[in-house]
């Protein structure tokens, strides 16, 4: 297909490079070096996008991150669906294929459109609110067919085939934007070997220097902008990253940088484990901010009909596309840009009807230049209305009082079909804006520029500095500043020679009056992705939404990825001028990450999928693989949940392995017990002040239960500590509570009692335990131990060392199930051998490996509790039932023991632990399950208490539970009720939580 | 009572030792991989605790390691001759590299040498330790931890617990090409995948 648009000479296109895409279903052509809006432009499509809101069709406005309403939907493939991408940022690639993202059944023909013009009045900002805010019960409705009516593109429906990485960086400069002020500040900075990242948004650096007509040292500027990439990719430390947004700025300057690595190149990267965008994670010693400015659109009635473009659009689409996007131009502008765009458009060989100038008296060189042309030029005027539906047929101008606010003199209609405009320039704050500075007004200039933020120097048009030389200066007065501050000495680089342009002042234009008042006029948008117009907000701040924060709600004026780029500033002086404020008065908005829209597979990167999470194995992991067992996270441990054999049920497999624990035995790794060494004079002191019971008499060898308490008196964790040495003890933790354990004892020896001699280390992964447990375990390990394991030489609650099957070994005579057990503890290195040895004996004795579930039935069995599970952070020792472990009379207080002694953690009624057999034994209650004393009570019901453990025994043969329950150890005997969702009521007994072995027998064998 | 429980947790011959990557298996990236991994298996760990204010720790820390004991932050020592290194953790915190076997007796000799407030853990069962050389090693580690890994910031001679992905490492740099990785048992797996995965690009040589 031709491309009608497309001149035969010019722009940095490869000619030679032909490429295909589709747009909408049909094929086009481009070349190398467009991007998909230049392509489109070049073939004349006008329409790409139905509007948000309205539906009105709409083109290609801008020609960079600004773009409003040129934001597609990528991709060939399912998989492959890329949304909210802007035609304007996107490189034409081979087979490329794009949507509009709005407009149904097509953006030529919507139905919504209609709504667009008839209903337009009615659709006016707070719409949504008003019209679907009752019945409440409707909204999910409603939902689904303004989301449809609405979208800015979806997400794919198919596994994305790309990857995504991140990579860290710290460097003295970070620069971000390679236009003129960017470059030059690089150049400076490299020369005094700083290391230093330069990043730009676009597929090549350059910014305004690729499409400017303007000599660098009597040379095109494009000939110094190629010797300068070559000066600064030739020196070590400087990084060059194009086609890289910043999107974040954050704290302390870490700024976080995305790279479009391989989306120039096709819809998915054409290499294997190349990642498709990169998320660079930049912590910079000084920020250079060479944004640049972007230009402000003037806002008239109809000025979103395609064919109305921004100024430096239209020059840049000529200059660096070879693309003129329409035949006959209008230009309507406030600055000596909208001169430039009219020479461009005649250079280009179309006609130019007239440069409408609001300035009464421009005598800027390119005004001059414009005039020596023969280009008619209107003063004192603008357009106030575009004519057109799909395309502008006609602009009507007219002379214009912009401080009264109204047309004055005789309108005049130009036949046209293309406007271009020109407000004047903003610089892009935005990043500047993300640490939390608010934008200062240059009244000179007419912006607001960056707030002050420390590391961080503006540059360029980013500072309102617009001239060419002015803006080269300024790129190297920041580099030299910020290398002062990096501690660098001062470079001497030269500037190119740059001739300086007289320029006319520009005017400060915004909205154009129409003959009707703004509510009665044609649509005048403000924020064209949002379909915010200057009625909107003259609406919201008549309804009482001054604050321009407000008003930025109630119109949606710069949301979402659009962050304000275009209409921000125009919808601040609209708002500033109907309240009668000066724009610094009325502020600015608040601009947020992402500058632009990014992936979120770019956030992510690689930690996704088998890598989202650390899964900690412990030394004895392949032996569970192998044996097939299943596994429960635990923390971020995977530890085995059973072992079911054959085709058993889970059901099947615990019966199983509790049986075999209670009758024979049973082996589980308990390898993920927090394990902590602690050595010094003072650690026997240090173990009195934190646990809750005593610690003063505990002999070698000996160990001992430890309940831990916060300083609130609540139950944080338990395990077993035992007596290596006077100076020596090895404390264990729950398995997830290791690591916050650690640091709890660190905190309080740190903090307030760095006196007390005692260190504290991790023995978590040096040492695999192995638990062997059952009435035969005794004979098991005899098999391949040294150690007298004879009952009175090795007692409950003690620990030995010795040899295990070769290997040396800690024997802790300790037990969670209630049965006679040992803990065999040795350097995990050597786990594997001793696990073996003792299977090599499985037969023999029914060794049966058991996971996380049976022990859970085991332990609560015996009354055993699990904190975080039984305990919720709210549970006392005594709750629990555990005022054996509570030592009210130790000499130094301990923490949490004050605590203890309030009114409230000394009521009757609190909830405190007990058993429940439900009536029928068959029930297995749920966990969680709210408790009721009285189940014919109506609802609300007065909730007593809750389950916290619930299984099935096989020993006792039925269901059994441990709950809290208010007042629950004066309870014992009393029926409780448990009303369910489905509306069954399961009632149980209270009864004591120690439901086996109330007397201990069965361990002290 | 004895002050401190210490014993020889070395098996003897015949009792096959495992390390915490024993079960995974490496692979070969071509010709020219630009990333080599390696395990240096069993080798022994003590953490050691102290106040290195005091000249008789320093000094007899010195006197049974062979080398000073590193006081500025970050700082590692290593005794080529005994293939010993000894790296800052903390202001009170040490952590010592032992040919493999010889921690019991180099934990009793510092027992023998050392007096007061200070403490003497065996750890070598818990850790594991990495090499990781090849032309695009730094680039690896860019893209697995937020440290600063820059000759400028890490020069040979440095090591720093720091993050590892979602993990953390002890990262250090015996010399100008080798970048050493000491890694906790239990995250071993994870940072052993995420090193095999963050390499593909590179290319990897992994025999582990």
């Amino acid at each position: 297909m031709s491309q009608p648009n497309r001149l035969n000479q010019g722009g940095s296109i490869d000619r030679s490079k032909p490429l295909d895409f589709t747009f909408n279903g049909l094929r086009y052509s481009g070349y190398e070096g467009d991007t998909l809006a230049s392509a489109l432009l070049a073939n004349g499509v006008d329409i790409v996008n139905r509007s948000f809101k309205y539906s009105r069709p709409r083109g290609i406005v801008a020609s960079g991150a600004a773009e409003p309403n040129a934001i597609v939907q990528l991709g060939s493939t399912e998989a492959a669906q890329v949304p909210n991408v802007r035609a304007t940022q996107q490189a034409l690639y081979q087979g490329l294929s794009a949507r509009s993202t709005n407009g149904w059944p097509n953006v030529n023909h919507d139905a919504m459109g209609l709504l667009g013009k008839l209903g337009g009045p009615m659709m006016g900002p707070g719409f949504y609110y008003k019209t679907f805010m009752a019945p409440a019960s409707m909204w999910m409705t409603y939902e689904k067919f303004i989301r449809k009516a609405a979208g800015l593109g979806r997400a794919p429906q198919e596994k994305d085939p790309d990857i995504y990485d991140h990579y860290n960086h710290h460097c003295d400069l970070l620069i971000i934007g390679a236009g003129p002020a960017g470059l030059m500040a690089a150049l400076t900075a490299a020369r005094s070997g700083a290391r230093v990242i330069i990043c730009d948004e676009q597929e090549t650096f350059g910014g305004s220097l690729l499409e400017t007509a303007d000599l660098l040292d009597g040379k095109p500027a494009q000939q110094w902008l190629a010797n300068a990439l070559v000066q600064l990719s030739d020196c070590g430390d400087v990084l060059m990253l194009p086609r890289t947004t910043a999107n974040g700025y954050h704290d302390h300057n870490f700024v976080t940088l995305h790279e479009r690595r391989t989306e120039h190149l096709a819809d998915t990267a054409p290499e294997a484990h190349q990642s498709r965008s990169r998320m660079h994670h930049v912590r910079a010693g000084q920020v250079i901010l060479a944004t640049g400015s972007q230009e402000r659109p003037v806002v008239y009635a109809n000025n979103d009909v395609p064919g109305n473009l921004l100024c430096s659009a239209v020059s840049c689409y000529i200059r660096r596309y070879a693309v003129v996007p329409g035949q006959k131009l209008v230009v309507t502008t406030a600055t000596d840009i909208g001169y430039q765009a009219a020479l461009d458009w005649l250079d280009a060989g179309r006609e130019v009807v007239a440069v409408v100038d609001c300035r009464a008296n421009p005598d800027g060189d390119r005004v001059k230049q414009a005039r020596q042309k023969g280009i008619r030029i209107i003063t004192g005027s603008a357009v106030f209305e575009a004519k057109g539906s799909k395309r502008v047929t006609a602009a009507r101008i007219a002379a214009v009082d912009l401080d009264a606010f109204t047309l004055t003199g005789q309108l005049e209609e130009l036949a046209c079909d293309t406007i271009a405009s020109s407000g004047g320039f903003s610089p892009v704050v935005h990043l500047s804006a993300h640490t939390g500075a608010r934008p200062v007004w240059n009244e000179e200039a007419l912006g607001f520029v960056p707030g002050r933020v420390k590391g961080m120097i503006p540059a360029g048009g980013a500072d309102a500095i617009y001239s060419l030389p002015a803006v080269l200066e300024s790129g190297l007065q920041a580099a030299q500043q910020a290398l002062q501050s990096c501690g660098y000495a001062a470079v001497s680089v030269d500037l190119p020679k740059a001739s300086q342009r007289i320029e006319s002042k520009s005017a400060a234009l915004f909205q154009v009056p129409h003959l009707k008042p703004t509510s009665r006029a044609p649509k005048q948008f403000v924020d064209l992705q949002n379909d915010v117009t200057a009625a909107g907000i003259e609406l919201a701040t008549r309804e009482g939404f001054e604050s321009i924060e407000h008003v930025k709600r109630y119109t949606a004026l710069g949301f979402g990825t659009d962050q304000g780029k275009l209409g921000n500033i125009n919808g601040m002086a609209i708002a500033a001028r109907i309240l009668g404020q000066t724009i610094p008065e009325t502020g600015t908005t608040v601009f947020r990450p992402n500058y632009t829209g990014i992936t979120f597979g770019a956030i992510a990167g690689r930690h996704c999928g088998e890598l989202f999470d650390p899964e900690r194995y412990t030394a004895l992991h392949a032996w569970h693989l192998k044996r097939g067992a299943k596994f429960e996270d635990v923390g971020q441990w995977k530890r085995p949940w059973y072992f079911p054999v054959g085709n058993e049920t889970m059901h099947e497999a615990v019966a199983r392995e509790c049986q075999a624990v209670r009758e024979k035995v049973g082996i589980l790794d308990a390898s993920t017990l927090g394990k902590i060494d602690i050595q010094g004079a003072d650690a026997r002191e240090f173990l009195g002040r934190v646990y809750t019971n005593k610690w003063a008499q505990l002999g070698l060898n000996k160990c001992r239960y430890g309940l831990m308490c916060k300083d609130d008196g609540m139950v944080m964790d338990d395990g077993v500590t035992t007596c290596l040495g006077d100076n020596h003890f090895l404390m264990t933790t729950t398995t997830g509570g290791a690591a916050a354990i650690l640091d709890w004892l660190e905190l309080w020896h740190q903090t307030e009692w760095p006196e007390l001699e005692v260190y504290f280390n991790s023995v978590t992964d040096h040492w695999a335990t192995m638990t062997i447990t059952g009435p035969r375990a005794r004979d098991l390990l005899s098999e391949v131990t040294d150690i007298d394991l004879s009952k009175d030489s090795f007692k409950f609650m003690e620990c030995r060392e010795g040899m295990v099957a070769g290997v040396p070994a800690r024997v802790y005579r300790i037990s969670f199930t209630g049965e006679l057990t040992y803990e065999i503890n040795v350097q995990a290195n050597y786990a594997m051998h001793v696990w073996n040895a003792l299977f090599e004996h499985e037969s023999t004795y029914g060794l049966t490996p058991y996971g996380t579930e049976t022990m859970h039935v085991l332990r609560a069995e015996k009354g055993f509790i699990i904190v975080g599970q039984d305990t919720d952070g709210s549970v006392t020792p005594e709750d629990l039932g555990m005022q054996w472990c509570v030592g009210y009379d130790k000499p130094f207080s301990w923490i949490g023991k004050r605590a203890l002694s309030r009114p409230d953690t000394r009521r009757k009624d609190r909830k405190q632990l007990v058993g429940l057999l439900p009536t029928d034994p068959s029930v297995v209650l749920q966990e969680g399950a709210q408790i009721v004393f009285d189940p014919k009570q109506s609802i609300p019901m007065k909730m007593k208490g809750h389950v916290t453990s619930s299984y099935y025994s096989p020993t006792l043969g039925q269901g059994f539970a441990l709950a809290l329950v208010m007042g629950g150890a004066e309870r014992m005997g009393e029926k409780v009720y448990m009303p369910m969702a489905d509306g069954r009521v399961h009632e149980a007994e209270i009864v004591s939580p120690i439901f086996l072995d109330p007397k201990g027998e069965r361990q002290n064998v | 009572m004895s002050n401190v429980a210490v014993f020889d947790q070395n098996a003897g011959a015949g009792v096959l030792a495992e390390s915490p990557l024993s079960h995974v298996s490496g692979r070969k990236g071509g010709s020219s991989p630009g990333v080599i991994l390696r395990e240096k298996a069993f080798m022994g760990y003590l953490t050691l605790r102290g106040n290195a204010a005091d000249a008789a720790f320093c000094e007899g820390v010195e006197q049974v390691l062979g080398m000073p004991l590193p006081t500025a932050p970050m700082a590692l020592h290593q005794n080529t001759q005994k293939g010993s290194s000894i790296l800052w953790i903390s202001p009170d915190e040490w952590l010592i590299l032992l040919p493999g076997g010889t921690e019991y007796e180099t934990e009793l000799a510092l027992r023998a040498e050392l007096s007061g407030h200070f403490a003497v853990v065996n750890v070598s069962g818990g850790l594991t330790l990495l090499t990781v050389t090849g032309p695009d090693a730094r680039h690896l580690l860019h893209k697995s931890t937020g440290y600063d890994v820059h000759p400028r910031n890490f020069p040979v001679g440095k090591g720093v617990t720091t993050t590892f992905a979602k993990a953390t490492a002890i990262i250090r740099r015996p010399s100008e090409t080798t970048w050493e990785l000491v890694v906790r048992r239990s995250f071993a797996d994870y940072c052993y995948r995420w090193l095999v995965d963050a390499s593909r690009e590179f290319g990897l040589d992994a025999e582990i």
